[in-house]
């Protein structure tokens, strides 16, 4: 979609997406050969993951709206959401993605599906409540660049490796532990016990590349969402031409304001014998480097940035 | 709170400070001066009526009460006879002036503690509106901004509603700053609740 706007392509962010993609790769194959080399029947594992991929693509959308509790809402309960997302399907070419609102107070939006034809974007309640229209349309346009941008088919494929490894995991430690127990059954049958032990040592250390592996992609993969948000912002602001509108919109859901509610004091009356502490502070390091959307700041920095860059191309 | 007491699952009541409603004057001076707006004069206290005897008699007595205060002093107010939406009632007071109307709403709130009905208060709140333009007439119209005060954490913050359940956070977040030498405002975001449709205005 950025391809087709006159702005040029933000080249840092291209070439840094596609070296993660590459690392993803890269491990993905150094995975394998070790698979390889160590003789192991993977052919039952491949089939589990292959099975958790093929239900995490076809039913993306299913599963992200129920897991938030969205519903689909129809053009008569949701006029003016409905205008927004007709408008920016018309801006942008693109088929009329679904609408569902979820009932809850946090702001939120998000896009789901595999591909245009099967996209739904859902808001929240807490959402339609903060924003006026021209910011939700900005909020949209981010989630409409994330159909465009094909995220879920591209995060999907992202992570195979991720549950993979996982699984392989959890499938080698178990049959270290059973594994165990076979080669003891074996002893006493008079068997070889060096053997058994050695295989035992296999599929420790198999339990350990996993596990590694393991962790290696979930940093990747959450890199590599970081910049898919990053690209939707850019091309989500370029779609409606006002970055600054966007940059507002963010501030208003996750800066302070997000915090404070929207349901009446009334109503939540027995919020008010308690107190909530967040145990962890915020703003961790490490935090960063696991989370999946970039930082407050970083995203307002890149706003900025193209909001100068239209500007200068304006003059 | 003793370790015992968290064990056995006791708790004490919050402890309400009902003095810090006295900051409202200086409060009040602050925000016509920084901000143009001036007191509607009127206020509300919210509580929630128990089921009982009890609180009949006491329901009688602020209405004498109320009755009594009219008289004295330039204030009327009004116990409101159905609950609210949320099941809620509101006494009503206006006053001639900004003093009087925190006095009185103080006075409202230690009567209802005094007779033990603390749990059952929730708030109150006093309207604010944008100051005409010398040479007009008094300052009209309903309130366009809200002074919230929570009883149970003897807290303040600022309301701002614009339209249909829907408020302005951005000026919320300007009086926070513009207020917080005067009064103590609620520091926890999360607990500066909305109060739609209220009966203050």
């Amino acid at each position: 979609m950025a391809t087709r706007t006159r702005f040029p392509a933000d080249r840092g962010l291209t070439t840094r997406m596609l070296t993660t993609v590459f690392l993803l790769g890269l491990l993905y194959a150094v995975f394998v050969a070790v698979l390889v080399a160590v003789h192991v029947q993977i052919g039952l594992i491949l089939v589990l993951a292959l099975g958790i991929l093929f239900v995490q693509y076809f039913f993306s959308d299913k599963i992200a709206l129920y897991s938030m509790g969205g519903k689909l809402v129809t053009r008569q309960q949701q006029p003016v959401l409905y205008g927004v997302v007709d408008r920016l399907v018309a801006l942008a070419d693109m088929p009329h993605p679904q609408v569902a609102v979820a009932a809850s107070d946090i702001p939120n939006a998000f896009a789901t599906g595999r591909d245009q034809k099967h996209a739904v974007v859902c808001v929240t309640t807490g959402l339609l409540r903060r924003l006026d229209e021209p910011e939700l349309e900005a909020v949209l346009a981010h989630e409409l660049s994330h159909v465009a941008h094909r995220d879920v088919a591209v995060m999907t494929i992202a992570s195979f490796l991720g549950i993979l490894a996982g699984l392989m995991t959890r499938v080698f430690y178990f049959a270290g532990l059973f594994g165990e127990m076979g080669g003891g059954g074996r002893s006493r049958g008079g068997g070889n016990n060096n053997g058994g032990g050695q295989l035992v040592l296999i599929e420790l250390g198999m339990v350990l590349v996993s596990a590694v592996i393991y962790a290696i992609s979930f940093v990747l993969i959450r890199t590599l969402s970081r910049y898919r948000e990053l690209a939707a912002d850019r091309s989500g602001a370029i779609l409606i031409g006002q970055p600054a509108l966007l940059a507002q919109a963010l501030v208003k859901v996750s800066g302070a304001i997000s915090k404070i509610p929207t349901r009446d004091l009334r109503s939540a009356e027995h919020f008010n014998a308690f107190y909530f502490a967040p145990a962890i502070a915020p703003g961790a390091s490490l935090s960063s480097l696991f989370a999946t959307h970039p930082s407050l700041e970083k995203r307002l920095d890149q706003l900025a940035k193209l909001d100068a860059e239209m500007r200068q191309g304006a003059a | 709170m003793g370790f015992l007491d968290a064990l056995l699952g006791r708790t004490k009541p919050v402890q309400a400070n009902l003095d810090r409603l006295f900051g409202l004057p200086g409060a009040q001076i602050t925000l016509e001066a920084s901000e143009g707006l001036v007191p509607t004069r009127e206020a509300g206290v919210c509580f929630k009526p128990s089921a009982g005897q009890a609180f009949d008699a006491t329901e009688r007595e602020i209405s004498a009460m109320l009755a009594d205060g009219e008289g004295a002093s330039a204030v009327t107010a009004k116990l409101s006879e159905e609950a609210d939406e949320f099941g809620y009632r509101w006494v009503v007071l206006r006053a001639a002036d900004f003093d009087t109307l925190v006095t009185q709403v103080h006075f409202v709130n230690s009567t209802l503690q005094d007779h033990g009905f603390g749990p059952q208060l929730l708030c109150s709140v006093f309207g604010f509106v944008a100051a005409s333009p010398p040479g007009s007439s008094t300052p009209g119209g309903p309130a366009s901004t809200y002074l919230v005060y929570l009883y149970k954490r003897g807290s303040f913050y600022p309301f701002v509603p614009t339209g249909s359940e829907r408020r302005d956070n951005e000026t919320e977040l300007r009086l926070k700053v513009v207020l917080g030498q005067d009064l103590t405002i609620e520091a926890d975001l999360d607990r500066w609740f909305p109060l739609w449709r209220l009966p203050v205005h």
